[in-house]
């Protein structure tokens, strides 16, 4: 019987720390983007 | 918020490289002495791109690299000079080919292997990193139809020789994409890879096609398309700071040449599949495709398939599947571009940022494939003694040996890091430029690259990772 890749979770979980620095960017990056347009309607 | 973000960012990686010793307790650390965990030099990669971003924001306001400047440097290169690499091309090409065929079928033995996979798909590279497009002066196949273009306006009379088609534009260099698919598909999928006569057959077949392109096509829009090798190594060329132009050499800044790359069709599928490729590599020897692997070549063994053809789809899918990740990370990343507005569509925007991921695709080679250079690569010294491996030792240099100890394997994952954060640096400061010169707002131009440098980060952490998991 096929095994989920989940059922080997305990071999790969270490990798999600590689996908945090990109997690943070993307939220740094949001939060940038939600102060922008803020700005740009207190702007106007 | 937006500040401190960054700020504590930089406070965990600064104090795991200031307090290695304690980082190291809590660390993943292998068969190479690291002092802090693999994973965080993708948080300082990340820190050191982020930086960067912040720097290219406020201290790179206008283009700078849209305009190519050069120098000739050399005039007048002899066409002697240019027939002579042509002709030590087409030499090196018989003798690889010759060994494959005749040698042994080993493929330590053979010097068929080691030369296609190091020193063609490698070396050359490495090569055209320092002196650009070395490749153009060699190749075989464009010295072959030179000389027989040559002899034919010598023997017919003037007119006699019909012109060649016009080479379709909807083509572009989609075939070069689709070769390079090809021979990476055979490097790591194929079960026979290191066939040393296979890999002969393949060169002449591929050489055949070669001539037959250029007879119909012509021979230099066929070498700027269609020449998977010729296209794809030109391309990698346009990082170095040499370029040969006509019979002179020119010199320019180092990755000057990328911007001026023409974005036609096929230009974002072929660096997306060199990217994609070298992802799969590194993938293929991590613990999560070979969990997933053996469970997919078992589906494909309980529908009929033989285990080798099973194993080769199962693999075939990777490979696939890798190229067509990056392709839509890179999409990802054009189309948040968009959202900045100036009426700018998605394709477009595709194209003009194709370049950006040029120095990626070096990283990516640089950062797999420098140990094989570095420790392979030296079998070349008792190779070209015993190129058919039947215990020849034309040059005395047939008991030389590989020293695997000239660089450690820490030694190795610097450079391979080293490799990536400049890559992608680069990357992030030629889209910077292209950004500033596409929209009229710097504001917008800045904006914009906030995608790209997402995208960046996801490319640096995703090679890191690829990295490190084959090295466990």
């Amino acid at each position: 019987m096929t095994e989920l890749p989940i059922a080997h979770i305990g071999h790969w979980w270490t990798s999600l720390l590689y996908l945090a620095p990109v997690l943070l960017v993307v939220v740094w990056l949001a939060v940038q983007s939600w102060r922008q347009r803020r700005q740009d309607r207190t702007d106007r | 918020m937006s500040r401190r973000l960054p700020v504590a960012v930089a406070a965990v990686v600064v104090a795991a490289l200031v307090l290695p010793a304690a980082a190291s307790a809590h660390g993943l650390v292998g068969k190479q002495d690291l002092p802090i965990p693999r994973w965080l030099f993708a948080w300082g990669a990340a820190m050191v791109l982020v930086l960067s971003f912040v720097a290219l924001a406020t201290l790179w306001p206008r283009p700078r690299m849209q305009e190519l400047r050069e120098r000739v440097v050399w005039a007048g290169i002899p066409r002697v000079l240019e027939v002579l690499c042509g002709a030590v091309g087409v030499a090196v090409f018989g003798i690889v080919v010759y060994a494959g065929l005749a040698g042994s079928q080993s493929p330590l033995e053979n010097l068929a292997p080691t030369f296609v996979y190091v020193v063609f798909w490698v070396a050359v590279p490495f090569a055209s990193l320092l002196l650009g497009d070395v490749f153009r002066a060699f190749n075989p196949w464009r010295a072959v139809a030179r000389a027989v273009a040559w002899a034919a306006g010598r023997v017919m009379p003037a007119g006699a020789l019909p012109e060649p088609l016009a080479y379709p534009v909807r083509l572009g260099r989609w075939p070069a994409a689709a070769g390079i698919l090809v021979f990476a598909w055979v490097e790591l999928v194929s079960v026979n890879r290191d066939d040393p006569s296979l890999l002969a057959i393949l060169a002449l077949a591929y050489a055949a096609v070669q001539l037959v392109g250029m007879s119909l096509y012509g021979i230099d829009p066929w070498l700027r398309n269609a020449d998977p090798f010729g296209v794809f190594f030109g391309l990698l060329a346009r990082v170095a700071p040499l370029r040969w132009r006509d019979r002179s050499l020119v010199v320019r800044r180092p990755l000057s040449g990328l911007p001026s790359l023409d974005p036609r069709a096929g230009t974002v599928a072929l660096v997306c599949v060199a990217i994609g490729t070298t992802t799969f590599d590194g993938f293929s020897m991590g613990t999560l495709w070979n969990d997933v692997a053996p469970d997919l070549q078992q589906w494909f063994i309980d529908v009929g398939l033989s285990a080798q053809d099973a194993l080769q789809l199962a693999f075939t899918i990777g490979l696939v599947g890798c190229v067509l990740a990056v392709y839509g990370l890179y999409r990802l990343g054009i189309a948040g571009m968009r959202t900045v507005g100036e009426g700018h569509d998605a394709r477009e925007l595709a194209g003009l940022f194709a370049h950006t991921l040029v120095p990626i695709a070096f990283a990516y080679l640089v950062a797999h494939y420098f140990s094989l250079l570095g420790y392979q690569g030296q079998a070349l010294a008792y190779l070209v003694s015993d190129p058919l491996g039947d215990g020849s030792n034309l040059f005395g240099t047939a008991a030389a040996t590989i020293d695997y100890g000239w660089i450690s394997a820490t030694g190795v994952w610097y450079v391979q890091v080293g490799a990536l954060v400049v890559g992608h640096v680069a990357g992030l400061a030629l889209a910077h430029d292209r950004a500033l010169a596409v929209y009229r707002d710097p504001q917008a131009a800045t904006r914009s690259q906030y995608w790209m440098l997402t995208v960046m980060v996801g490319f640096t952490s995703l090679g890191l990772w690829l990295l490190s998991a084959s090295a466990q």
